[in-house]
């Protein structure tokens, strides 16, 4: 019931949410890189954004920050990675209000976490 | 005065001395009184003995005298010319011997020196005297002597007007017919003719009696020469003693130096054991005369000489000329031979040493620099013909110094890493502080050149980043496609099929990847065996290819694989070897853009075999070609960056190759793409396989 847009270079990955948001009723929307993202964003509305941190170009730390700072935008965004150094990672995402996930996952959180953030979205 | 005083005061030696003089005079006013006293002995002796010799020469005169008088008389003409003075016939009362008696005592009295001098008969009737009014009288015996006398007779008598000691002298002229022990004799009727054979007969006048008819000679002369004793006598005593009193005093004088020398150089150490004197020179005597004194003072001199030149070297904290004197150049030289840098600061920040590694980091002359401070250093501009690089980690390097000197009484050295990120280099700063009191706000700063170091942590931290995200990329996907399947929520048939198939290529990319960090950890020990065997290259190519052609299509990459017409097998490792064209391809294709190419290629080439990848690449900058084989090196280029990589592919292809008698060699131009060219012995491998072959 949301339109949620996914930056991951990890092809599986973005198969594999979207199998599981498509179940969940949600339209996904697709971009390689923070490039791509942000022209699916200014395309059309945007419910939530899954974005991961490695990607080749932009990366997706960049893009929070044009979705934040730049363009303005509130919209909920849920971040995953596989770096190491997830710590660092979460105090530099956390002044945008954002949390990481970090990899591996288990889909089901990540649907369920989707969930109460559009939940929470629409709250306020 | 204490007993201590008496030995270190300095007049206590004179008044030693000055007692010494007086026992020794007191001495020799002693031995000289006895040798003075003897000496007056032995010429009174002497004076006797020459008078009576002199007494007994007249005697024997005086009866010469007789003799003639008595030839006279037998021949009247004889005597008349014998008696030829007219003294004796002009006298009265004078007999004929008396005249010649007179005569004789005449010519010797003023010989003998007598005061009276008379020529007696038996009755003591004067015949001749000095005094000539005594002539004819009778004098009374007033000596103690016997009268007559036998024999010389020497008594002592005075006479008024004379103090001195005088000795009266008799002795018979001519004998009595009687000797005088038989006076008594003949007096009671001796025979007169009995006269000892020795003396001569007096000639007997008529009336006269035996007794009288002796003639004698009496003689009163001072007992001791009336001139005394003479300075001359004494002379040879007074020159010895006068001598002798010289040397000792000499002596005396030369001790007593030698002794105040050496209490004043006691008096002198004590003031120091005092602390009285803190400058060694005031210690110097003044007025040295002596040898031990000088001796002292040269001692002195030298000592606070040295003294000064400690002190000196202490002021200046002159490390290198210590170094230099005491170790010699060899320490130098060691200290040179280090790779790290170490500067010597005084407490001013005055470069007191540094050596050459230090000289170069600092661009300048370790000998011009010494005792220049570092702020003198710091503003001193660009280094004499170094370049802008030099000049700048001078800049960095005093900078980081200066801020980092250590406090006062801190003793912790201070550790501190200086990036020049503008010369891709690091340095790792100690600034020690010398904890010795007189080394007392003195450091000693090292500089060790870290960035190789450096570059090597950040090289293994960022692969042990990657490995972890490599690693987690796979993991992620089998995960989330297990969940998908084990979920029940998608039974379509095809999405089953698609999540069995990502676990199983997923899975098998895990375990290259773990399989290349363990080459990589068995190369670096070196450990890692060949398995050989016959390979198939067509299809290990093949395989590779098949592999990645997912990947190929997904990124829309015109994947082509060239083989000729006849490819022998090739003996090696197949799995070690489709490791290398796994990696190899797995780059071409990560480095290449979508719409690019990738060309795999196999040909015989002489001896050896030649695979060929060529993409149309971002391509390898120049500088980076080398570095791209090393391990956990990656281009610096951003878009390689960008994706994600461990930097072990190629590190490990090239190791696997070489391992294998080959080598891998890298034509790239930037932006134009790369050609990987593997390089495989021929030769080997049909030499191996024969050998396999007759061994099978």
């Amino acid at each position: 019931m949301a339109v949620i847009l996914i930056a991951e270079d990890e092809l599986h990955i973005v198969r594999v949410l979207s199998l599981w948001l498509h179940r969940h009723g949600h339209r996904i929307v697709e971009a390689r890189n923070g490039v791509e993202a942000l022209q699916r964003l200014d395309e059309e509305p945007v419910e939530l954004v899954i974005s991961d941190v490695n990607m080749p170009g932009m990366d997706g730390l960049a893009l929070v920050k044009a979705i934040r700072e730049d363009r303005g935008l509130k919209v909920p965004v849920l971040m995953l990675s596989a770096r190491c150094d997830q710590m660092q990672l979460s105090k530099q995402i956390r002044s945008y209000g954002i949390q990481l996930f970090p990899k591996p996952f288990v889909p089901s959180q990540i649907v369920e976490e989707i969930d109460r953030l559009l939940q929470a979205a629409a709250a306020s | 005065m204490s007993f201590k005083r008496f030995w270190t005061a300095e007049e206590v030696p004179r008044w030693f001395g000055l007692s010494v003089v007086l026992i020794y005079l007191i001495s020799l006013g002693a031995v000289g009184y006895l040798g003075v006293h003897d000496a007056r002995l032995r010429a009174a002796q002497q004076y006797r003995a020459q008078t009576a010799y002199a007494v007994e020469l007249l005697a024997s005169r005086l009866a010469a005298a007789s003799r003639e008088a008595s030839d006279a008389l037998a021949v009247p003409g004889e005597a008349e010319a014998a008696t030829g003075s007219g003294d004796a016939r002009r006298t009265p009362g004078i007999t004929e011997p008396g005249a010649r008696y007179q005569r004789a005592l005449r010519e010797f009295a003023a010989q003998i020196g007598t005061l009276e001098l008379r020529v007696l008969d038996g009755r003591r009737r004067v015949l001749a005297a000095t005094d000539t009014l005594e002539i004819g009288s009778t004098l009374p015996n007033e000596a103690t002597g016997p009268w007559p006398p036998t024999a010389l007779q020497v008594t002592e008598t005075a006479l008024p007007g004379h103090p001195e000691s005088l000795g009266l002298y008799r002795i018979p002229v001519v004998r009595a017919t009687r000797t005088p022990a038989v006076t008594t004799a003949v007096k009671s009727g001796g025979k007169a003719e009995e006269r000892p054979a020795a003396a001569p007969t007096a000639p007997l006048e008529a009336g006269a009696d035996a007794e009288a008819s002796g003639v004698y000679l009496e003689a009163i002369v001072p007992l001791e020469p009336t001139h005394g004793l003479s300075l001359a006598d004494y002379s040879g005593g007074l020159a010895l003693g006068l001598v002798a009193c010289g040397a000792l005093f000499a002596v005396y004088r030369a001790l007593r130096g030698q002794l105040r020398g050496v209490v004043r150089i006691a008096g002198r150490l004590q003031q120091r054991s005092l602390g009285i004197e803190e400058d060694l020179r005031a210690l110097c005597i003044t007025d040295a005369k002596d040898a031990a004194t000088r001796a002292w003072n040269q001692l002195v001199e030298l000592t606070a000489s040295l003294q000064t030149e400690v002190e000196r070297t202490r002021a200046n904290g002159e490390l290198s000329r210590v170094l230099e004197r005491t170790a010699g150049q060899g320490m130098n030289e060691a200290l040179n031979a280090l790779p790290d840098g170490i500067i010597y600061l005084n407490n001013e920040g005055a470069i007191q040493y540094l050596n050459t590694p230090a000289g170069r980091l600092l661009g300048c002359d370790t000998d011009k620099v010494k005792g220049i401070t570092l702020v003198e250093l710091e503003t001193a501009g660009e280094p004499e013909g170094g370049s802008a690089r030099a000049g700048l980690l001078r800049q960095r390097l005093v900078a980081m110094i200066r801020q980092n000197l250590p406090a006062e009484g801190v003793a912790d050295a201070v550790n501190q890493l200086l990036e020049v990120s503008e010369l891709n280099s690091s340095y790792r700063v100690s600034i020690v502080p010398l904890t010795d009191a007189r080394h007392e706000g003195e450091c000693v700063v090292l500089v060790r050149d870290v960035s190789q170091q450096l570059r090597a942590d950040r090289a293994r931290e960022e692969f042990v980043a990657q490995v972890t995200h490599e690693l987690r990329t796979p993991l992620t996907n089998i995960r989330a496609y297990a969940e998908t399947l084990s979920s029940g929520m998608f039974d379509d048939p095809k999405v089953v099929t698609e999540c069995y198939n990502v676990i199983t290529k997923e899975t098998r990319r895990l375990s290259r990847l773990i399989e290349d960090i363990l080459s990589v950890s068995q190369m670096e020990v070196g450990t890692i065996e060949l398995v050989e065997d016959k390979v198939d290259l067509k299809a290990l190519l093949t395989d590779g290819v098949r592999d990645v052609r997912g990947l190929a299509d997904e990124k829309n990459i015109d994947l082509q694989l060239v083989l000729p017409a006849k490819l022998e097998a090739v003996q090696g490792d197949r799995d070690k070897l489709a490791v290398v064209v796994n990696n190899l391809l797995g780059n071409a294709l990560k480095y290449t853009p979508a719409g690019g190419s990738v060309v795999v290629g196999c040909q015989l080439n002489h001896n050896e075999l030649v695979l060929t990848f060529k993409d149309t690449g971002i391509g390898i900058a120049p500088a980076d070609q080398e570095r791209v084989f090393e391990k956990f090196q990656r281009g610096n280029d951003p878009a390689v960056l960008a994706e994600a990589g461990t930097g072990i592919g190629l590190y490990t292809a090239r190791e696997i190759v070489r391992r294998h008698g080959g080598d891998i060699s890298l034509m790239s131009k930037p932006g134009e793409g790369s050609t990987f060219i593997v390089r495989l012995p021929h030769e080997r491998s049909r030499a191996s396989s024969l050998s396999s072959v007759a061994g099978a």
